[in-house]
């Protein structure tokens, strides 16, 4: 099993770990997974990132092959007026195949017009390189460099993430300054990718993209490996006050199923993409066609039969365990799918059937005395439309889990706050 | 995680090899999970009880464990009937993470009392841990 920069740090700790993408990595610390998950809602967590794989793209004809393999238009993506994707700003895609079967998702950064970064999950740098390779003409000028374990990477997600990286940077107030979501400043190595520079106080370059899998307010920081205990230590320790505390991959798991976020190779895969909630990473025209042409489109143009991805919530905090014999039953009593998440988001409970959580203003119905027990909720596919409202059941074929189709679960997720609403 | 040699492993229980204790209370037995049980599972945020008057067979399932990654079945070390349950874990399941061994899960008037002289001594259950 591989290891990121930071095992030694998490073993020290007595973090639970287990396999996840071919690296050994923490589930959860002794502080607990559910400490964890409500740590971000109220405070900020911080989690080592850096199983995932970092890749980047050179040359003149760069954008052309992204254009003509991730799904986002990079011409037609940025915001309401779908603006340009430009240096500084980033885009969360996917790569499919012909036949529209996701390959991974991605995060494309633009650094210059012919200069880009793509962060993909563990273990998919080199066969992510390798497709993109394969798709471009001999003609072509680009370079795709796999950075696999070269990078150190780690998120601090929760409100308190700017306040605690305040502490750290050199010039904070310019950094944040008009850093609004998906957007990012500075580089972990200006000789491989030029940017207007981010350091700490104490010199270290990094790159600061604010974006995560959480659904929660906060930034993905990239370093060089050299670099990363430094910079996690620095920040376990700026953040100590405010409640940040380290969290493992249960947490993360359980976090982005509240926030409606796939897990590549479990919400979406091999299968045709399409009939899902993550639909707004194609490039759909106002017409219904594509503003381009690109690798998938075809197949999902002429979609054959195909199977419907729902988000679920339940009613209680009760969950299957997906196995082989877990399904989902409708009404009836008939197998109608497959259950492809099913987690516990711990910061929130029905009041009156309506999900609130532990963010939700006291005015839009949080309770005073609001200690939520956690819902089940993750995401299904079946072989049929449903609508949001519809109940099923989820078994592992002795326990029944009934649980609502939805079209978000956690309610009053701070990803999206505008950034002034969070400086210090 | 913590290492074989840290878990706590009172000589006075009986155990099982799906991590479960009895303890004899004069005429009924008390059952909970083992420290390593609860360090494995990770936070418990659920347990779904038995009714009292219930009566199971040795093994039989007889509850649920819910923690944030896992669902684990409570099986009955000894055959008997439920004559309680520790109500206090249907708030606080966290209970069960905090202290294992206080914190016991249900009480059952035994069919068999022989069935206790079945069960691993804590030597013997410290082998099977470290396998």
């Amino acid at each position: 099993m591989k290891q990121t920069p930071l095992h030694s740090w998490h073993m020290r700790q007595s973090a639970n770990m287990a396999e996840f993408g071919s690296y050994e990595m923490p589930l959860w610390y002794p502080s607990g997974a559910k400490s964890e998950h409500l740590a971000v809602i109220t405070s900020a967590g911080l989690f080592d990132t850096s199983h995932m794989s970092v890749l980047t793209i050179h040359g003149k004809d760069s954008r052309l092959l992204l254009q003509r393999c991730f799904t986002k238009d990079l011409d037609n993506c940025i915001g309401p007026k779908k603006n340009e994707l430009v240096a500084g700003r980033c885009v969360y895609g996917l790569f499919l195949d012909e036949q529209a079967h996701v390959i991974d998702d991605a995060i494309v950064y633009q650094f210059a017009t012919d200069s880009y970064m793509l962060v993909v999950n563990a273990a998919m740098g080199a066969p992510i390189a390798e497709h993109l390779r394969q798709h471009s003409k001999k003609t072509e000028e680009v370079t795709v460099t796999d950075l696999t374990d070269k990078v150190g990477k780690m998120d601090i997600q929760g409100p308190a993430s700017t306040r605690i990286l305040s502490r750290l940077l050199a010039n904070w107030q310019a950094v944040f300054d008009k850093m609004i979501y998906f957007s990012f400043k500075g580089t972990f190595d200006p000789h491989l990718l030029s940017a207007e520079q981010v350091h700490l106080q104490d010199g270290t370059p990094l790159m600061v993209s604010r974006t995560g899998y959480t659904g929660e307010f906060g930034f993905e920081l990239f370093v060089a490996p050299e670099h990363i205990q430094s910079v996690w230590n620095q920040i376990l320790t700026a953040g100590k006050d405010e409640g940040l505390i380290a969290c493992g991959l249960a947490a993360r798991d359980s976090l982005r199923a509240g926030a409606v976020l796939p897990l590549s190779h479990q919400d979406i895969g091999a299968w045709p993409f399409m009939h899902n909630p993550w639909l707004f990473t194609l490039p759909t025209d106002t017409d219904g066609g594509f503003s381009k042409q690109f690798l998938g489109a075809e197949a999902l143009l002429h979609p054959g039969e195909s199977m419907w991805t729902y988000p679920f919530a339940g009613f209680d905090l009760r969950k299957i365990v997906i196995t082989e014999k877990s399904y989902v039953v409708d009404d009836q009593g008939n197998n109608i799918g497959t259950i492809l998440t099913c987690a516990t988001d711990m910061a929130i409970d029905r009041i009156q059937g309506t999900i609130v959580s532990l963010a939700t203003p006291e005015d839009d119905g949080k309770p005073e005395d609001f200690a939520p027990r956690g819902l089940c909720c993750g995401f299904i596919r079946v072989n049929r439309q449903m609508e949001p409202g519809a109940q099923v059941t989820l078994t592992d074929g002795k326990r029944k889990i009934p649980v609502e189709i939805r079209t978000d679960v956690r309610p009053h997720r701070t990803a999206r706050k505008p950034m002034a609403a969070m400086l210090p | 995680m913590k290492e074989i040699d840290e878990l706590q492993l009172p000589e006075d229980l009986g155990y099982t090899d799906e991590h479960e204790w009895a303890k004899v209370t004069g005429d009924t037995i008390r059952i909970g999970v083992t420290d390593y049980a609860q360090d494995q599972l990770g936070d418990i945020v659920f347990v779904e009880l038995p009714a009292v008057g219930d009566s199971f067979e040795k093994g039989d399932e007889c509850g649920t464990l819910e923690s944030v990654k896992a669902v684990s079945e409570l099986y009955l070390p000894m055959s008997g009937e439920v004559v309680a349950v520790n109500t206090d874990l249907e708030d606080s399941p966290e209970l069960l993470n905090q202290d294992p061994y206080t914190n016991w899960i249900l009480e059952i008037k035994p069919a068999n009392s022989d069935e206790y002289q079945e069960l691993l001594s804590a030597s013997a259950y410290l082998e099977l841990l470290k396998g």
